[in-house]
This record gives structure tokens, sequence and C-alpha cells, in this order.
């Protein structure tokens, strides 16, 4: 596994030798302040509840601009064969973009731990409230990287890995908004399946086997499927 | 060093290989030619486990390439036709991604980047960002990270494709000093260059090889061939009456276009002769 370990310092030195990258950190850091004085300000609550909502929107619409290149870029150089002929096995490489591209937002994601911060100077809010909301998006960022990442496997074309990955993850967003057109089990499956049910309960504070699930079985499927996209490369 | 048996290749209904089968001997250097989609590439592709054979088994150094991937990529240096770069990386970045993840221990890492660099002329251009480099730079790097981790064996598809005379004959003098140390496999389309590097000729016509020889054998039999330089002296016109005056030998280029025009003769057959001088005609002209 220490090819994976090499391909993903590889990766996180990509991002940070492009633009996209202090792109996404400069913009997306700017509205998470921006919404962060908003919502202290109207709702004075030392809570990050609704910061955590604005977060998860908002990646949405980061998250595949991160991940769109992992693959399609390789394809679309030629790279893909300099990888694949290399003594790396393919989970190598497949584990070791998702974990470049995890640490990239890993790192995004802690530069908004100064909210914390802030409102720790300011009241007394609810720690362990705060954890559980960041574990929350954090495993939710995960999940939307794996799914940005087998996208981008699907095709050398960067923006339709893209728009692959805006379909996908605006579909598991919105899908709980489906749910009062269907009963009984398939009104469940459905809830089940929406990210933002899941999110929810971590950013109330209450960590559930049934979640955590979710977004280890959503992570799990998707580097699978991105294995086997990889695997199946032209005509096997 | 090499054994491929009956090695076929099916991209959905077009068969790029059929049958294809050949040994190559350790310390050998062997040509591919062929014309543009002739099957080159994609058997590069399959000894480099890059693609998997529909049939047929490859051996490299014993070990099957479809079986024991990771063993035998780790013994193959390959530079695509295309090189395979990272073009916001420095050169030095690159080589050494590239060290690390041929699975080079880390304690000779740094020697082996100190030779690649040297042997490839590349000190001086270390942390230069790859995309800026000329055409001929960026195919040295492509070198470079195919022998960083002194494979037994190298395969270069299309090593000077492209390059303006300058940067080929650096090109081709690096690949010259590359071939004493390994077995060398190399795609070209610039004959002239086999008849400098090659020892061996493996010629691929749609799929299938047509000829497996050692460049000396196969210039002389096609020297020796009387009817081939008859019919030419006979019905060339003009045009062959110079190709004699200058040299009546055949050289590479000259078999090359011969063996590649006979489809047009199976297809014409009244206009065997007069297609393969013609094709001479204009060579020379």
């Amino acid at each position: 596994m220490d090819k994976a370990y090499f391909i993903a310092k590889k990766e996180l030195m990509t991002y940070f030798k492009s633009p996209i990258a202090y792109i996404t950190l400069v913009l997306s850091i700017s509205i998470f302040n921006a919404f962060f004085f908003l919502i202290i300000d109207q709702n004075r609550e030392v809570s990050l509840r609704d910061v955590f909502h604005v977060m998860e929107f908002m990646f949405l619409f980061l998250v595949p601009i991160l991940t769109m290149r992992l693959f399609s870029e390789e394809k679309a150089n030629g790279t893909m064969e300099f990888l694949m002929t290399a003594p790396v096995t393919n989970i190598a490489i497949v584990l070791g973009k998702y974990l470049g591209a995890l640490v990239f937002f890993s790192i995004l994601l802690s530069l908004t731990l100064i909210y914390f911060v802030i409102i720790e100077l300011f009241g007394s809010p609810d720690r362990l409230t705060i954890v559980s909301g960041y574990i929350g998006v954090w495993l939710e960022g995960a999940f939307f990287i794996a799914v940005g990442m087998m996208t981008s496997s699907w095709t050398s074309n960067q923006i339709v890995a893209a728009m692959a990955s805006y379909v996908i993850l605006f579909l598991l967003y919105f899908l709980v908004n489906f749910t009062q057109y269907f009963s009984g089990a398939a009104e469940n499956i459905i809830q089940y399946m929406s990210t933002l049910t899941h999110l929810e309960h971590f950013i109330i504070g209450v960590i559930t086997a049934g979640d955590l699930a979710y977004y280890l079985s959503g992570i799990f499927i998707c580097i699978i499927f991105t294995y086997l996209s990889i695997e199946n490369r032209l005509f096997k | 060093m090499i054994i491929t048996k009956n090695i076929s290749k099916n991209f959905g209904p077009l068969q790029a290989l059929s049958d294809v089968s050949f040994e190559i001997n350790k310390g050998e250097i062997v040509g591919f030619l062929g014309l543009n989609g002739a099957g080159k590439t994609t058997l590069m592709r399959i000894l480099t486990s890059f693609l998997p054979a529909s049939s047929g088994t490859v051996l490299i150094d014993g070990d099957d390439v479809a079986k024991h991937s990771l063993v035998t990529r780790q013994k193959i240096g390959y530079l695509p036709e295309t090189p395979p770069l990272y073009l916001n990386m420095t050169v030095k970045d690159y080589l050494k991604f590239a060290a690390e993840i041929k699975g080079i221990p880390a304690k000779k890492r740094q020697r082996q980047y100190d030779n690649v660099m040297a042997e490839c002329q590349l000190e001086h251009m270390a942390s230069k960002i790859i995309g800026t480099l000329s055409k001929g730079y960026k195919q040295r790097v492509g070198i470079a990270q195919a022998i960083i981790h002194e494979p037994k064996l190298l395969i270069l598809d299309e090593p000077t494709s492209g390059l303006d005379p300058i940067q080929n004959r650096q090109v081709r003098n690096l690949i010259k000093n590359l071939k004493d140390q390994r077995t060398v496999i190399i795609s070209t389309h610039i004959l002239s260059e086999i008849e400098h590097i090659a020892q061996r000729v493996l010629m691929i016509k749609a799929g299938e090889i047509i000829i497996d020889e050692s460049l000396n054998s196969l210039i002389r039999s096609h020297n020796l061939d009387e009817p081939h330089n008859k019919k030419s002296d006979d019905k060339s016109g003009k045009g062959c009456d110079e190709r004699s005056s200058q040299n009546k030998k055949m050289n590479l280029e000259d078999i090359f276009i011969l063996h590649h025009s006979n489809q047009k003769s199976d297809q014409k057959n009244n206009q065997a002769s007069d297609n393969i001088d013609s094709t001479l005609v204009n060579h020379h002209g």
C-alpha cells in the first residue's frame, strides 16, 4: 500500500500546483465566512448547525470540480498508460487517488475550524454537537469525493465527469423531497438513500450506526465501481 | 526473454492481432515495423500488460503477463507513443514519482534518479515544468521514466515520432547507448532508425507477422532475390533507372514498401510489378 501513499502524495501536490485548488479554497472559505457571519448575526446562537447546512450544499457544487480530473485527466493525457504499466495494483491507484482528494478536502474543511474557536470565545457552545456535525460533514464530503472519482473513471472528458457527478449528487441530495409521493417500504428506502436525512442526525449531535453505515457503504461501493471501471478499460 | 504464443486481440468485431507468435532472446534489439493500424501498438500494450490478449500467452522471463503482471511490469520499461508525462510537474518531481511507484527502494532512489538524469542529459532541466519543455526534451523525460528502475526489457513505441532532425538524432543516440544493457523492442516509421539500431525485424501487416528475420539476412535475401530486382529493372521506367544507377541494393525501406505494396498487387493481379515499381520510383524520386 506504499504505492497508494505515493499516488496520494502526487495527487495532493497536483492540487496545489493548479489554480483550481486555490480558487476552490478561496471561493469556498469566502462563502463560508460570509454565511457564518450572517447566520451568527441573525440567529444569535452559539451553534454551527446552519453553517453545516451551507457547507453541505456548497460541497455539492465544489466536490465535482475537485474530483473531475482524477481519472479523466490521466486518460486524456495518456498518463493512465504510465500508471497501469507500472508495477502498481489497480486498487492502489484507486485508493491513492481517493486519499489524495480526501486529504485536500480535509484541509479545506479544517480551515473552517476557526468558526468553532470564534463561537467558543463568545459563548458556550455544545462542543459534542459541533464535533458530531464536523464528522457528518467530513463523511458526506468523503462520500461525494468517492462519487466524483467514480464518474471521473468513466470518461476522458472532465466536463462530462463533473456533470455526471452533479446528476448523482443532486439526485441523492433532493431525493428526500420525493418521499411524499411514496409510502411504506419505498418511502423508507428513498429516505435512507437521501444524504440530507443522514447529515441532519450528525448536525443535531446524534451518531447512529445506520448513518455511519450509509456513508461508509456509499464510499465503499463507489470505490469498488471505480476499480471495476479501471479494470474493464477499453475492450477487455 | 519474451515468448509469445498465438496472441490474438479483438476489439469488438475488429481483429487487431491474429495468432502472433515469436521469441525474443535476452539482449536482442528488435524493430517492430508496420503501417499505421497494423497492430504494433496493440502488441506492445499486450506485452506491457496494459491490454489483455483475447487469446494466447505472453511469457516474460518465464512469467505469464496475464497471471503475474506485477512481476513482469517490474521488468519492463515502457515509452508509449505519446510520452506519459504530467505536464504541470517538474522533471525532478515526475522522475521521483516514477521511481517511487516503480518500486525502487528508498535508499536507491536518489542514485537511480541521478543516473537517469545524467544518462538522458536532463540535469539542467530538473526544475523545469514538463509542460514548458520542447518535444525532444519531453521525449527524453519519457525515456528516463522508462529506464529509471533499470528494466531488463525496454519497449519504445515511436520514440522519435514528430521530432525535428536534431532532436531525432539526440534521441536516437540516447537509445543507442541504452541498447547495450538490455533487450529492446522499438517500433518506428523511420526505417533508417531500425537499420541503425535493430538487429532483427518483425514486420506486422494487418495483425499478422509477415517477416521475422535478422536485419542482415533480410536485406541479403531480398538483394539475392533476382526476380524482384529484374522486375524492377524491366518495368520501372525512368524512375527505377535512376534507382538502379544510384544504388542497386534494396534497403529496409524498399523491402518494407515492397511487402506492403503486395497487398495491392494481390488485388490487382496484372498490375503487380507496376505498383511495386511506381512505389519505388516515388520513394526514390
